[in-house]
């Protein structure tokens, strides 16, 4: 049996729980840049126009989802912080409510009543360690739960920038039209792939061929189902204009 | 749940006293009141309290011709086991592992599967003279307890607050 050094599994799961901001970060770069390329191409001839307009979204679309998800974490974070204060007023108040309930929750677990029981009763020689449990147990909060606004903002504006820059990159190297934004629309395929075998990597999934097309097909999904809509409710621009 | 002047159930149950496992009957306790309170469960934070309690002052009830009796839904041999951890129980533990008994005197919590924490007190001819219940997340008081039973066996009008040397109400009259 592999050991497993605690302290490295705890920094493991702190950089996991970034894992959410770049994917999301990384598809919507990837999938907002390739739209708007192929919208410009169809609206303006210039390539150079294109491209400037593509790197301006790019540049607004970076910083506002680095903002989004610094202010999303802060709001969340500082919601279960009060709410967590909270649980730990009331358990200094009433700690053998605490005590009750973190017993009922190691028996919902499997434990025997009298083994709960025990268990409880040696947390409690140690405040914290009771009060700390209790918040795990009985109410699903825990250190990690709490988010880290700064990081999470950077991390997605930088995924953001990475998965923008796939669609980008082969589509100023490229200035054989059409096949610029064909390019840039395989790279945006080939990547959204990667991520979601990425994924299935780090989920030690055997089958991560499926993570990576099921990621692909839920995200150009999501951009067909746009680009429809998109088709849709044109008419209404052209009577309003 | 069970109110003064109501016949109280009678009961025949196994239970933990004294270290062993042993039967109780209402039917054969000769004592002039009984005592009898339920809780919730063994090897839980609050119960302790109050069966240790009862336990502390078991002379003194003793002393007012009281027999004490503890009832939950744990088996004699969890309450055999949780009377050892809490350092011996001089009074019997009453095994009610269907709540029978909690529901035949009203106190059964059907949502926690677990008999409120109800406290009962019978006269000579076994009715109800004195029953009150609490949240299953608060003790009760094992002293108001106690200062009720001296009170009743006074016979006499008490009024609020009443102790041992305090004076009784007008005689006479039914309250």
């Amino acid at each position: 049996m592999a050991s497993v050094d605690p302290a490295e599994k705890k920094r493991l799961f702190e950089r996991l729980s970034s894992v959410r901001e770049i994917v999301f970060g990384v598809q919507d770069g990837a999938l907002t840049t390739a739209g708007v390329l192929c919208g410009l191409s169809g609206a303006v001839s210039q390539h150079s126009q294109v491209a400037l307009a593509a790197l301006a979204s790019t540049a607004a679309g970076a910083l506002s989802m680095a903002a989004g998800a610094y202010l999303g974490t802060r709001a969340e974070t500082e919601v279960l912080r009060a709410e967590l204060a909270r649980v730990r007023v009331d358990a200094a108040a009433q700690p053998y409510t605490v005590q009750e309930g973190l017993l009922d929750e190691l028996c919902k677990e499997g434990l025997s009543r009298e083994a709960a029981y025990r268990v409880v009763r040696l947390l409690s020689a140690a405040p914290k360690a009771l009060a700390s449990t209790a918040e795990a147990k009985m109410f699903g909060l825990s250190g990690p739960t709490l988010g880290r606004p700064a990081l999470d903002g950077v991390v997605m504006g930088v995924a953001f920038l990475v998965g923008a820059l796939v669609p980008l990159l082969p589509y100023l190297l490229i200035t054989v039209p059409r096949y610029d934004l064909g390019g840039a629309l395989a790279a945006t395929a080939l990547t959204l792939f990667g991520v979601g075998y990425f994924e299935g990597w780090l989920a030690h999934r055997n089958d991560r061929w499926r993570s990576g097309v099921r990621f692909l097909a839920i995200a150009m999904s999501a951009a067909a189902v746009g680009y429809l809509i998109g088709l849709a409710i044109s008419p209404l621009g052209a009577t309003a204009g | 749940m069970l109110k003064p002047g109501d016949p109280a159930p009678p009961f025949d149950l196994e239970c933990a006293v004294d270290g062993r496992i042993a039967h109780s009957s209402l039917a054969k306790i000769s004592s002039e009141l009984v005592l009898i309170f339920f809780y919730p469960r063994d090897f839980s934070f609050i119960c302790p309290t109050e069966v240790t309690g009862f336990n502390n002052t078991l002379k003194e009830f003793t002393a007012e011709q009281t027999a004490v009796a503890g009832v939950s839904v744990d088996d004699a041999d969890s309450h055999l086991r949780w009377a050892r951890e809490l350092g011996g129980i001089g009074y019997p533990l009453l095994a009610d592992p269907n709540g029978s008994l909690a529901r035949a005197y009203g106190v059964f919590d059907e949502r926690h599967k677990v008999a409120l924490r109800a406290t009962f007190i019978l006269d000579r001819k076994r009715n109800v003279v004195f029953s009150s219940s609490c949240p299953l997340n608060v003790g009760r008081s094992v002293s108001e307890t106690l200062r009720i039973v001296r009170a009743l066996r006074t016979g006499q009008l008490c009024p609020a607050d009443w102790t041992p040397g305090v004076e009784f109400g007008p005689t006479g009259r039914d309250f």
